[in-house]
């Protein structure tokens, strides 16, 4: 693929990339604070008194988030929202890699893969940290 | 709870309005707001500003890669030192004492408002190293009368060094380091302005994604704060690079300069009176 047909590819859809999750993932936190105020606006007060005296929630399992948003939790649908604001930058890096490799241009190639592990090891530190 | 709203979406918006019009990003202006007018704890700021700064960078690269200013190659190599930078960064925030944090936070406004008063027009060459010629990063942009200037990089090993610091920063204290990540760009790599403004907007997505995905996972992002923050900068943000255009952003530069130096002063002050 030419060089230049493998920029075109880029900036057509790297912008569409980011935009829809942005898109998802704003419309998913509007919900989610739609949702706590209709139906657990005590709650939010209650943790943001907590959070301003540093009381966090501390990490929350993927399956315990989902079974909570299943069940229609508003802070569950938040969290949610936050998720996927975080995986645009995860789906544009993944995005020009898979774009690389088709283009064999091995070089950028090993450098987004880098970017991608980085991000891999930022949930791991997270998680073990 | 509506009061509470209020005044998050009013301290975001405008965090995100005054850091689209002057150029510096979101994050530099409402970890302090959280700080100081909502009374949060710095490491709630900083992961909240964290999840705020990825959503303002997606939104205001759009434009710019679909332009043609965002140099995506130079992006994607020097994201390698950027989010190593941020992801230790990430995890330093979470051992390091708070008041470690807010000076490191005070000299990373001193450096933004020095890069403000010094921003200065473009140095463009037209001959690259060999390591930004064999990467492939020269490009072109259009010059005033609109004819169309080729630009070479140079110093590559040097930029991304700086660049390590800029996502250590990031991952610190919340911010994108935008100011920088363009200093890194302009100055040393010869990068034209514009150009790195657009390249380093469009890295701060991924170098403040690595950081928050830290926070994130580490359970360190409040949901209530984080999530009205993240659209009502997100908002300001929009509103800010619409009203741009229309603002005689020169005139303002005293402006930002003197809240750079307020919010480094008082973030100085908290830190050494252990407020």
């Amino acid at each position: 693929m030419p060089k230049q047909e493998e920029d075109r590819i880029l900036r057509v859809w790297t912008p569409i990339l980011l935009r829809t999750i942005l898109i998802a993932a704003m419309i998913i936190l509007v919900i989610g604070l739609v949702l706590t105020y209709t139906f657990a606006p005590d709650y939010y007060v209650q943790r943001y008194n907590a959070v301003q005296q540093g009381h966090l929630i501390g990490r929350e399992k993927f399956d315990v988030l989902f079974e909570r948003l299943r069940q229609g939790n508003p802070h569950a649908v938040l969290t949610i929202g936050l998720f996927v604001l975080t995986l645009v930058p995860l789906a544009r890096v993944a995005f020009c890699f898979f774009l690389f490799i088709r283009e064999r241009d091995y070089a950028f190639v090993a450098f987004t893969a880098y970017v991608l592990a980085g991000l891999i090891v930022g949930v791991l530190v997270g998680s073990v940290g | 709870m509506l009061e509470i709203l209020t005044n998050l979406f009013a301290l975001s918006i405008g965090a995100g309005f005054i850091g689209a019009i002057s150029g510096l990003g979101g994050g530099v202006f409402i970890v302090p707001a959280l700080v100081i007018f909502a009374h949060m704890p710095m490491k709630v700021a900083v992961g909240a500003s964290l999840i705020s700064v990825v959503a303002t960078s997606a939104g205001a690269s759009v434009a710019f890669v679909r332009d043609g200013w965002t140099n995506l190659k130079v992006a994607m190599v020097l994201e390698c030192a950027t989010v190593t930078g941020a992801v230790i960064g990430a995890y330093l925030a979470g051992v390091v004492p708070t008041v470690v944090l807010e000076l490191l936070f005070a000299a990373m406004m001193l450096q933004s408002a020095y890069f403000t008063v010094t921003k200065h027009g473009d140095d463009i060459l037209t001959k690259g190293d060999p390591l930004a010629e064999r990467l492939e990063f020269s490009g072109d942009l259009p010059d005033p009368s609109g004819n169309m200037v080729h630009y070479e990089v140079v110093k590559v090993p040097q930029g991304g060094a700086l660049m390590v610091v800029a996502g250590l920063m990031s991952g610190l204290l919340g911010i994108g380091s935008g100011a920088l990540k363009v200093m890194a760009m302009d100055y040393i790599m010869h990068v034209p302005l514009k150009v790195s403004s657009a390249t380093s907007n469009f890295m701060i997505g991924v170098t403040a994604g690595a950081g928050a995905l830290v926070f994130l996972s580490r359970g360190d992002v409040a949901t209530t704060i984080a999530a009205p923050v993240a659209i009502g900068v997100t908002a300001g943000a929009l509103a800010g690079s619409r009203v741009l255009p229309h603002l005689k952003v020169e005139s303002l530069r005293t402006v930002f300069v003197v809240i750079l130096l307020l919010i480094a002063a008082e973030m100085g002050w908290r830190a050494l009176s252990g407020i």
